[in-house]
């Protein structure tokens, strides 16, 4: 890999945040802050100069951090175009050097920041806590982790495109007949329009129907290079294209929360597969909640901005319809594994991709889009984007 | 005195001046001395330019609600937020270009709109924090 170099480093002096020998006791988020201020010192880079590529971060000695690569591009205002974190302990500079040199060889990004820091002996000073903007501007007043932010996220929707309750009813019912043909899936009972709008409201104007539900379960994947691929399978399906992006707008304090990164995301993976969302057969959108699958089939090109809610209406959403949405039930009626939970639409994907979707099985359904959220950003939507096209042969 | 039971924001040192500030009755709000970029949450850095040299500046504490949502139920957070049910969380968009998440106090939850101007009012929670929250501007 000899097109792939070390361009620059940087090391922050080291503390046993001995404070009665006058050694500074800073936290993890502090030591980040820090290398990344001498990187850019050292390499005499901008900030701005880091936007699009890539970065990787490792996981800290604080068992809290689940979303720790979205917190650490938050607080510093990074926004890549590729994001890794290694849990590898004594070998995550490694772990991230090697994936790094991959991306960069693959020519996905040109640069790749691996940034790493902890604080192991100020886990009990104050602020070393992760989560910080969770625990000190949102909970003190009251909100309910993601509810209540896509609670804000639906009502300025609804304000700003005229989106009605009936719209989002339509996505939790469709998905739900999807549900009703999945043998796997957890809510199963058909639901009517009256349903919806009678379910009770979480926090206004978000109601239980607008949420995925939490379940056990696990998946798995496996990728071939295709020649070697051929002796386990005559229906492989190709990785047609693909595109991501992290914490989009990092600078921007007042972002527009109707917007998703997935418009760049999908531009990107329409762009590698060379195809257009009119060559879709289906779609596989993040449905953690109704609204963020309205918002993305707008960024994902179906139809214009703040068109959703119209489109809905006169779209036949479901597995015989224009375009089939979350074939499977998604994750508001096949069920949310926790962290797995966004396997659930690659694997429905390769499933219906096979011809094995049974009875909600798409007419020739030899190629869609897939989506993927992640991490719920401070005052706007999520951090992590990504759009992936697959196809069959 | 009762206790306050709510969670409450952890006092560090990069976060102490913006409580003492708040304690006072004024809101505060990060700045960078640098590249002058002004933000909202409190970070060790400027989210524009990397820098660490970041400054505290009072603001007028006015602004309008870009959203909010009424809590209905509480899930994933304390049980003392029972019996304020419904109340409202919003994201306050300040005059000086950073959004917050607050409460909009002083008005009945459903009289509440997108838009609507809004000024800062604080809350006395414990000898240390003041909350600042949002009342409807006086016209």
């Amino acid at each position: 890999m000899k097109d792939v170099v070390i361009s620059g480093y940087s090391e922050t002096p080291f503390s046993r945040a001995r404070v009665d020998k006058g050694e500074p006791r800073l936290t993890a988020e502090e030591y980040y802050a820090w290398a990344l201020e001498l990187l850019l010192q050292n390499t005499g880079l901008e900030k701005k100069d880091l936007k699009g590529q890539g970065v990787g971060v490792i996981g800290s000695e604080w068992p809290h951090s689940e979303i720790w690569s979205a917190e650490v591009v938050q607080n510093l205002g990074l926004e890549p175009k590729f994001l890794v974190r290694a849990d590898h302990g004594g070998a995550n500079a490694a772990a991230l050097l090697v994936q790094g040199a991959f991306a960069i060889h693959a020519g996905f990004v040109e640069h790749f920041l691996l940034i790493g820091a902890d604080a192991p002996l100020s886990i009990t000073a104050p602020g070393s806590r992760t989560w910080r903007y969770e625990e000190d501007y949102m909970k003190p007043f009251g909100t309910m982790g993601p509810n209540s932010m896509i609670a804000m996220v639906m009502r300025r929707y609804m304000h700003q495109h005229n989106a009605k309750p009936e719209h989002f009813g339509k996505i939790s019912i469709t998905q739900r007949q999807h549900a009703s043909l999945n043998p796997n899936a957890y809510l199963k009972k058909p639901l009517t329009m009256e349903e919806y709008l009678n379910s009770r409201l979480i926090s206004d104007p978000l109601r239980l129907l607008d949420i995925c539900i939490w379940v056990n379960g696990g998946f798995a994947l496996l990728l071939s290079r295709r020649d070697r691929a051929k002796e386990i399978t005559d229906k492989p399906v190709s990785i047609l294209g693909f595109g991501e992006w992290h914490n989009p707008e990092a600078e921007n304090q007042l972002k527009d929360i109707t917007t998703t990164g997935i418009k760049i995301a999908a531009e990107q993976a329409y762009k590698m597969a060379g195809k257009r969302p009119s060559d879709m057969k289906f779609f596989q959108p993040y449905d953690d909640y109704t609204v963020a699958v309205l918002m993305q089939l707008e960024e994902a090109g179906f139809c214009s901005k703040g068109e959703g809610g119209r489109f809905i209406e006169q779209t036949d959403i479901s597995h015989r319809g224009d375009l089939p949405v979350n074939t499977s039930g998604g994750q508001l009626s096949a069920g949310q594994a926790g962290m797995a939970g966004g396997f659930l639409h690659i694997v429905e994907a390769v499933r219906q991709i096979r011809g094995e979707a049974g009875e909600r099985q798409v007419k020739d359904a030899n190629i869609g889009l897939v989506t993927a959220l992640g991490g719920l950003a401070f005052g706007g939507t999520f951090i992590h984007n990504y759009a992936i096209i697959l196809g069959g042969e | 005195m009762t206790g306050y039971a709510k969670p409450l924001p952890e006092i560090t040192d990069l976060t102490k001046p913006l409580w003492e500030a708040s304690k006072r009755g004024e809101l505060v709000i990060q700045k960078c001395k640098k590249c002058s970029h002004m933000q909202w949450y409190p970070r060790h850095s400027c989210v524009n330019c990397a820098s660490r040299e970041m400054e505290w500046i009072k603001v007028s504490g006015k602004g309008r609600v870009y959203s909010f949502t009424i809590a209905r139920q509480v899930i994933g957070n304390s049980p003392e937020f029972q019996k304020d049910i419904p109340f409202v969380v919003a994201e306050i968009d300040l005059e000086e270009g950073v959004r917050l998440y607050s409460n909009v106090v002083g008005v009945n939850p459903d009289d509440v709109k997108i838009g609507m101007q809004v000024e800062v009012t604080f809350e006395e929670c414990t000898p240390e924090i003041s909350l600042p929250k949002f009342k409807p501007a006086k016209t």
